[in-house]
């Protein structure tokens, strides 16, 4: 029991559960603020880990692999948004979800083996090195408390701090820019898009800003994520970005601290609802391999309560239900 | 607002589709100086198939899932030049097409009645394959959070016809206790939209929990195969065709000629209209639920014996297809999706002439973007609504 | 009424020419599939005048709206206003040459506050620019000034005790009147209201009648489209009357309904003049 009670906390902080609360608010600039339906944030994100891990494999500094990644994600966004942005609603969806796809396909292909390692994916041995390199703590296991982590490799202490610095950051900006005119035209975008054309603002290019800007922060969201773990295209399916939809949503879509909230929560239940079931749930009923399904299963329950019953999440407005349209 | 044919919209279509096209070009050019022949490339991907065989191997002939399992002899494939590789590719895209219509057609009824944009109706055409091997195999299974195992057993007509029921009560199942309710309720149909996603992931866990993530076979027995001028065909496939074009005949017959056919069709054109003028629209949608997970049903089991096996994400893979084949045809439009499904059957399958198997569901998908960028109304769909 | 009538010397035809047009429309045709929804030949609107746009139901008006706002294409025609062309223009620059509209179905930003879908409605606020955004001092002065204007606004519509609440929350009355409000707060040259008694309720109804004289009072043209004959006959100074997509009369209110044609029009469709539900275009 108190292994599982470690084993919980310790998800709070993991690489993992920064990588997600980036892509969350990356996406909560797209869906929070301008409403736009994004379902391809986990495309975005694989975009960020191809560029990066393939410049540095290439043998480019890491400043130059995190602006591949955040550049090839805005560009992916522009095309994107460039046809769909004046379309209704849900065309958006279909298109990111599709373009997601191919990005994965596309990646996973033996066509590209080369440049992506196929299905394989690339190596964490391959582009991690530098990244580890910077790393001020000793290159060994460190123990804080009853945590035990590397001090540089891969799930490192240096990745934990590293990651949410950029979590803190970008929690920042989204605080900035929520809080500004800016953030209050996408807020009315979201509402009621011909209101705010009506108003006299260019309505298509805020909602191309507000794409592009998430799309970049779900970039460096796969960043993290490669750095913890490798680059593997299979692991940046559509499960991936319904997670972070799941985990947008249970925090508080719009709000500032719902993405990284919901992450800690989303991860931390897991990990609790798999500890639990493995400890009173017998084997003959509830298999160790079908623990995974199983949680799973939960998550997607948990969206469409979430969904249908409190739309707001954890930290949204009560008044906000009134009147969900 | 939309003109039918907005120039511009064209042009950025176009303009999106050079600068991806030139990426890809660039990529694989980068690549071709690295490895001498993106053909052998491809091809070693399908060396499954190939086994080895000098002759298939050059050709790159993939025909993926159909003849894995039956390799092709030599001499066959020394008879098959590329004309008949074309033309294996492109009945083999059509026999995908129509499986794949029985299940879009459920998918763009939807929209129609509801506005909704399923997710989870990949998960109802693995619900119907898992239903069908649940009551067919004879491996034992289980029901999740029991302890019990049994056997089943039944033989593959009557376990296909109990799947297809249980899949339609199903559907009914979740009109009544969850679509019904949330459209009364008013939730809007984004919101209807994430919870279809919620129930797909679900669905999708649920499968795998149950029946397991391992490749599963509905039938045993191994598939006489002859010779149809170029075009090879076995016996449980020709079967697996008449019934879809049985079927797919049967759906447009009730549309068109059946007093509850007309009122779905009012329905999907003009909802408020259609309720005005007396028709029961919550009856109407009840039943097009219940018919829509059926004939992914026996989509998901027909494709399960045309493909010599299946999987618990079999749906998931398919959804965005049907996604392209009923945007394609038109979202909403019936015949729409039928002929969309054709298409994206067809062109799935014949892609892989050119470009590595592992890629022909993003030719589909490349086609639904570009359907989408050019005339979002699809192909058989209106240009404009009046008013 | 002003002491000298704008409209004195102008003739009672469609598409008579005004002293000093704000609109110049000419030859707008607007189809859809085989239906035609619009055929205008020749349209002026006077300017700082209240011009009432009415007809019956599907008789093309609020696609007229729509047209002229920039809110629809047209398949041909040309539109001046302030003699500047407006073919072609997005409906975002159309409000910024000075043209803001409302909506028939109110188009309040359900969840944001009253205050904040007033600010939005302000022009020239630097911090709509992303970069900017970053930078508060680059748009803390402006915003007061926005604040300033928008209590001033809410305190004229009586909604500033609501300023704090979702517009969401409000109803169908006072979302109409904040809608209003917002598009005052761009101190627009024009405004052109769809149906702005649409199910208000009548209470409500006089001071928002209070509010549009107001605004031609001071300096604001006025067009709006109505079915109320009362409101129309109350406030307007002029009126045009369309049907079956073409103007077929023009005057003021009292001598317009009493032209044949509009008779026909009103009575061919419905026999009651006051008609409050919504046009179907």
């Amino acid at each position: 029991m108190g292994d599982l009670f470690i084993d919980v906390v310790r998800e709070a902080f993991t690489p993992t559960t920064a990588a997600f609360a980036l892509a969350a608010v990356g996406l909560n600039f797209h869906f929070g603020l301008t409403g736009l339906l994004n379902m391809g944030q986990a495309g975005f994100m694989l975009l960020g880990m191809y560029g990066f891990a393939i410049t540095i494999r290439e043998g480019g500094p890491i400043w130059l692999g995190v602006i591949v990644a955040l550049v090839l994600a805005m560009v992916f966004g522009l095309l994107l948004g460039w046809p769909t942005l004046k379309l209704r609603g849900d065309y958006l969806a279909i298109v990111t979800i599709a373009a997601a796809e191919m990005v994965r396909y596309l990646g996973r292909s033996q066509n590209f083996n080369a440049l992506t390692g196929a299905s394989t994916g690339i190596r964490g041995n391959e582009f991690k090195e530098p990244f580890e390199q910077l790393s001020p703590f000793p290159d060994r296991m460190v123990d804080v408390g009853p945590f035990a982590l590397h001090g540089a490799r891969s799930t490192s202490w240096w990745l934990v701090v590293v990651a949410w610095a950029l979590v803190a950051i970008l929690v920042v900006i989204f605080w900035r820019l929520s809080r500004s005119p800016w953030g209050r035209v996408l807020k009315g975008i979201r509402e009621d898009e011909d209101a705010v054309r009506s108003l006299g603002k260019n309505v298509y290019s805020y909602k191309m800003q507000a794409l592009v800007i998430g799309g970049a922060v779900g970039a460096l969201a796969g960043v993290v994520w490669s750095l913890g773990a490798s680059v593997q295209p299979d692991s940046m399916g559509r499960p991936t970005t319904f997670w972070v939809w799941t985990l947008l949503l249970l925090g508080g879509a719009a709000t500032i601290f719902g993405p990284v909230l919901g992450s800690i929560i989303f991860w931390c239940s897991l990990v609790l609802v798999k500890g639990l079931a493995a400890m009173w749930i017998p084997d003959s009923v509830l298999s160790q391999q079908q623990l995974e399904p199983f949680s799973l299963v939960l998550v997607g329950v948990t969206l469409m309560c979430l969904v249908i019953f409190r739309p707001q999440g954890v930290l949204g407005d009560k008044r906000e239900l009134a009147f969900n349209d | 607002m939309k003109r039918s044919l907005d120039t511009r919209v064209v042009l950025r279509a176009l303009v999106v589709f050079l600068v991806a096209a030139v990426a890809v070009t660039w990529v694989l050019s980068a690549q071709s100086a690295a490895t001498p022949d993106p053909v052998t490339v491809a091809s070693a991907v399908s060396a499954d198939a190939a086994a080895g065989d000098a002759v298939t191997g050059q050709a790159g002939t993939a025909e993926p899932s159909v003849s894995s399992e039956v390799a092709p002899t030599p001499e066959q494939t020394a008879v098959s030049d590329s004309q008949s590789r074309v033309l294996q590719n492109v009945f083999n895209g059509v026999v995908f097409g129509l499986m794949l219509a029985l299940a879009s057609v459920g998918l763009s009824l939807i929209y129609g009645t509801t506005g909704l944009s399923n997710f989870a109706h990949g998960e109802q055409v693995s619900l119907g394959a898992m239903l069908a091997y649940f009551f067919a195999t004879d491996q034992p299974v289980g029901i999740p959070l029991t302890p019990l195992k049994f056997v089943i057993g039944w033989p593959l007509w009557m376990a296909a016809i109990a799947a297809i029921i249980l899949a339609g009560a199903s559907g009914w199942v979740q009109d009544r206790f969850l679509w019904g309710k949330l459209r009364k309720r008013g939730v809007g149909i984004v919101q209807q939209m994430i919870v279809s996603i919620g129930l797909s992931l679900a669905l999708l866990n649920f499968l795998q929990w149950w029946i397991g993530p391992n490749r599963i076979r509905l039938s045993k027995s191994i598939e006489v195969r002859h010779q149809v001028g170029p075009i090879q065909v076995g016996n449980i496939t020709l079967m697996s065709i008449a019934i879809a074009a049985i079927v797919l005949i049967a759906v447009a017959i009730f549309l068109q000629r059946t007093r509850l056919g007309r009122a779905t069709r009012a329905v999907s054109d003009n909802r408020a209209l259609a309720a005005a003028s007396g028709i029961k629209v919550d009856f109407i949608i009840r039943l097009v639920w219940v018919m829509a997970v059926s004939l992914a049903a026996l989509g998901g089991i027909l494709m399960a014996l045309y493909d010599n096996g299946t999987k618990f994400d079999i749906g998931a893979k398919l959804l965005l297809l049907m996604f392209a084949a009923v945007t394609l045809g038109g979202l909403g439009q019936a015949y729409g999706a039928l002929a969309g499904s054709l298409v994206i059957g067809v062109v799935v399958e014949t892609s892989t002439l050119w470009l590595g198997p592992d890629l022909k569901y993003a030719t589909a998908l490349a086609i639904l973007i570009l359907v989408l960028l050019v005339r979002p109304q699809g192909i058989l769909g209106r240009a404009e609504r009046v008013g | 009424m002003t002491d000298t009538n704008p409209f004195a010397n102008t003739l009672h035809e469609p598409g008579a020419a005004k002293e000093d047009p704000i609109i110049i429309a000419d030859h707008v045709l607007r189809r859809f599939g085989g239906l035609t929804a619009v055929d205008v030949d020749h349209f002026e609107v006077q300017r700082h005048a209240i011009t009432a746009l009415i007809g019956p139901n599907g008789a093309g008006k609020s696609t007229f709206f729509n047209l002229l706002t920039g809110f629809d294409k047209p398949q041909r025609g040309e539109w001046l206003f302030n003699g500047t062309s407006m073919k072609g223009i997005s409906p975002a620059k159309v409000a910024r040459a000075g043209k803001v509209r409302t909506f028939q179905l109110t188009k309040a930003l359900n969840r944001m506050t009253v205050i904040e879908n007033m600010r939005l409605g302000a022009a020239g606020q630097r911090g709509e620019n992303l970069f900017a955004a970053f930078l508060p001092s680059l748009w803390r002065q402006r915003e007061a000034e926005i604040t300033e204007k928008a209590h001033e606004l809410l305190h004229r519509f009586t909604l500033y005790e609501k300023k704090d609440d979702f517009a969401g929350s409000l109803s169908g009355g006072q979302r109409k009147l904040l809608e209003m409000a917002r598009a005052l707060m761009s101190e627009p040259e024009m405004v052109m209201l769809d149906e702005p008694m649409a199910g208000v309720n009548p209470a409500l109804t006089e001071s928002l009648l209070d509010h549009i004289v107001k605004l031609k009072n001071e300096g604001v043209s006025v067009l709006f489209v109505e079915h109320d004959m009362h409101m129309v006959r109350r406030i307007s100074d002029w009126v045009v009357v369309m049907a079956e997509g073409r103007i077929i009369a023009e005057g003021p209110p009292d001598t317009v309904m009493k032209n044949a044609e509009v008779q026909e029009a009103y009575l061919g469709v419905h026999h009651d003049t006051d008609l409050s539900e919504e046009s179907s275009s």
